[in-house]
């Protein structure tokens, strides 16, 4: 309703027409036709695409897939001038991912599973696994993964509030509000290409509306899975608003559509 | 005792009510002076002591030039490296104003108990230093209950438990931390807890010792290393009791892949240095290139619970010395105005076989400084008599921003009574002096005339 209502406002001053005639007046067959147009252009807005509708359509293209996929992610920080790389393969299904440390040597089988909301870190020789709740996340690599694998449509409730392009493309501006308490951030400003439907640009606000970190998205990766072929993000990069103006670029390599049973996201197998 | 100590004896004794009364006010006086001296200097030290041996300030600290403030966020730029760390101990070489000198880490991060974790702040100490700290005597004296951890052993004790940390009480509260390292005889197998939210989970947690650290290295990467808790203690402070974690200097650098420090806290043999010393310090480490800035302890920025504390002390006391210090003298005045007016005849007798004015005036002045004698000797038994039934009596309060309970100890010190000494008794004079020398302006006729009863 919101979002339709939304739709309507942006649309109606563009249309520079009055959308009813003024009172007491009859409407002349060139009002019919004013009506009808309007009632046309109604039509066509009940068609828009919900909010959630984008939302899940552009957390596929980032991993949200139901049966699994696996893909290599290649991570480049930059903070005052010194740039440090590593590598990770990520084991994904729905809103589970494994994700494995496979460079430098030094962190090879360190591991980040994400579970639903929580992140458990696990570490050979660790004795037991590390959790890192969600307003924890706030910097470095567990930063960084909790953007990646935002799951948008189930933690967010959201309202496009217009249309801007992000680098020359159309897109739904969207206004994302938290679901629940215990998600990383309170707002996000979220940009979704129209024709498309994948996720461009989002900005990730504190809870005083400042912001705090901006992510954009490109889709250069196509993925096979049992539902067809679709667009799959290619290139994140993450820029920290705030502080050393940190960038963080994670490259997505070789997607690929694989089942994973449910037991391999289960921390204590994890750790055993 | 000449004539005249003598003679200003026996008339003390003509009014023994009057005199006795503001010898008793003198003494009061004091005594209740004494023994806010006393209060306020036993808060000073143990401020002094927790600020700069317990929570590892040092008399002096070098930080970084902008470390104290950006360290916390960005501690690879802005901590001390070990080529810094080189030069300070080299400048701080030879100085004999020093005791020692050691490096500290301070780090945040999370620590976990295998289900949950809770942000803390560590701070990472050489446990050599720990122990030279903690047997300071006035650590000792004045701080024992502090030092002594609530349970386990010191840090310094356990050399040889890898990665052994000290968790603050709250902190080890929330993660369900109910034994250390002793009380499973050893170190423990860790104890794996299958669901978290089981009911069984909470024995589980506390079915041992170990904790994992995790944080961001200085290099960005996210790093965990595994504890044992070999003791819980209570903070200084209570604002921290939820998030302080100690351990050892290497452990803490192991957890952040870095040799650096956040600090150099250097001890001195004589607390009364530290401004100046830190001054020379500091221009000496930057005449050989090093951007660092060295805080005494009494800087607010490094220091605020203490000196925030002392500020309102000071100025507390300098409006009570000011009204009681007030209330003493005027009651000298009255009795020395009572008393001049009672002997206008005995003084203008004295001027009418020759005395001098001076004389005269010596003679009242004597009096008045052995009365005031008499009241500060008195206000030091009673000062003494109260701060011993104090001790006795073991009074425990539980000061603002301190965890568990303080005794009231007052030591006033013979500082404080000389400096009390110092203010009333010229003071008493002072005033007796301008009662005295009113009267004697008068003519020696009208002396030996006056009406005064």
């Amino acid at each position: 309703m919101t979002q339709s209502r939304a739709i309507d406002s942006r649309r109606s001053p563009r249309s520079g027409r009055q959308r009813f005639p003024a009172r007491g007046r009859r409407p002349a067959p060139a009002g019919l036709a004013v009506l009808l147009a309007l009632l046309v252009q109604a039509t066509g807005a009940s068609q828009a695409p919900t909010a959630d509708a984008l939302l899940r359509d552009a957390d596929r293209a980032r991993g949200g897939v139901a049966t699994g996929i696996t893909w290599t992610a290649a991570v480049e920080t930059t903070e005052d001038g010194v740039t440090t790389a590593r590598t990770f393969l990520v084991k994904a299904r729905g809103n589970d991912a494994l994700v494995e440390a496979l460079a430098p040597a030094r962190y090879k089988g360190e591991i980040m599973l994400f579970n639903d909301r929580t992140i458990w870190f696990i570490k050979p020789g660790l004795r037991k696994p590390v959790s890192i709740s969600a307003r924890q996340r706030l910097s470095g690599e567990a930063a960084n993964g909790d953007i990646a694998s935002t799951n948008y449509a189930r933690d967010y409730e959201g309202t496009i509030v217009g249309e801007e392009p992000v680098g020359g493309e159309p897109a739904y501006r969207l206004e994302l509000k938290a679901r629940a308490k215990n998600v990383t951030y309170d707002r996000i400003r979220y940009w979704v290409s129209t024709k498309r439907h994948l996720g461009l640009r989002a900005e990730f606000l504190t809870v005083g509306g400042d912001l705090f970190k901006t992510a954009t998205f490109d889709y250069g990766n196509r993925l096979r899975s049992a539902a067809g072929t679709f667009e799959f993000v290619s290139r994140m990069t993450i820029r920290d608003a705030t502080g050393a103006g940190t960038v963080t670029s994670i490259a997505f390599d070789a997607p690929r559509s694989e089942t994973h049973p449910v037991s391999m996201f289960n921390v204590n197998n994890v750790v055993r | 005792m000449t004539d005249g100590w003598r003679l200003a004896l026996r008339n003390l004794r003509r009014n023994r009510r009057r005199n006795g009364a503001t010898a008793l006010g003198i003494a009061l006086g004091f005594a209740g002076l004494s023994i806010l001296g006393g209060y306020v200097t036993r808060i000073e030290l143990f401020l002094r002591t927790n600020t700069v041996y317990l929570q590892h300030g040092g008399h002096v600290a070098v930080y970084h030039a902008e470390g104290l403030e950006k360290a916390g966020a960005r501690p690879a730029r802005y901590s001390l490296t070990a080529t810094d760390q080189v030069a300070i101990r080299r400048a701080l070489e030879g100085d004999p104003r020093v005791e020692y000198s050691a490096g500290y880490l301070r780090g945040m991060g999370l620590a976990g108990n295998g289900c949950r974790t809770v942000p803390f702040a560590a701070l990472g100490i050489d446990p050599g230093v720990l122990q030279r700290n903690v047997r300071q005597p006035d650590v000792r004296r004045i701080s024992a209950d502090f030092v002594r951890p609530v349970r386990g052993g010191q840090l310094f004790d356990y050399l040889d438990v890898d990665g052994a940390v000290g968790l603050a009480a709250g902190l080890a509260r929330l993660l369900g931390k109910t034994r250390t390292h002793d009380d499973f005889g050893g170190p423990a197998a860790a104890v794996v807890v299958p669901d978290c939210g089981s009911p069984e989970a909470t024995a589980q947690i506390a079915g041992d010792a170990n904790v994992q650290l995790a944080a961001l290295s200085f290099d960005g990467a996210l790093a965990a290393i595994d504890g044992e808790v070999v003791n819980v203690f209570h903070t200084p402070t209570t604002d921290t009791e939820d998030q302080t974690l100690y351990t050892t200097l290497s452990t803490l650098q192991r957890l952040y892949s870095t040799d650096a420090v956040t600090y150099v806290a250097v001890y001195l043999k004589k607390w009364r240095e530290a401004e100046p010393f830190a001054r020379d310090l500091e221009a000496r480490l930057r005449g050989v290139g090093l951007g660092v800035v060295a805080y005494p302890f009494t800087d607010e920025r490094v220091s605020p619970y203490y000196v925030g504390s002392m500020t309102f002390l000071q100025s507390m006391v300098v409006f009570i010395v000011l009204l009681v210090a007030s209330v003493v003298v005027l009651g000298v005045m009255n009795t020395g105005t009572l008393t001049v007016y009672e002997r206008s005849r005995e003084i203008g007798t004295f001027r009418a076989v020759g005395y001098t004015r001076s004389q005269v005036t010596g003679l009242f002045l004597r009096e008045v400084t052995l009365l005031s004698a008499a009241g500060l000797a008195g206000g030091l038994a009673l000062s003494h008599a109260v701060a011993t039934g104090v001790r006795l009596a073991n009074i425990r309060i539980s000061p603002p921003g301190v965890p568990g309970t303080l005794q009231v100890v007052l030591t006033p010190g013979p500082a404080v009574y000389l400096a009390l000494v110092a203010l009333l008794l010229p003071l008493s004079i002072l005033v007796t002096w301008l009662v005295v020398r009113r009267r004697l302006q008068e003519r020696t006729a009208d002396l030996l005339t006056a009406t005064t009863a």
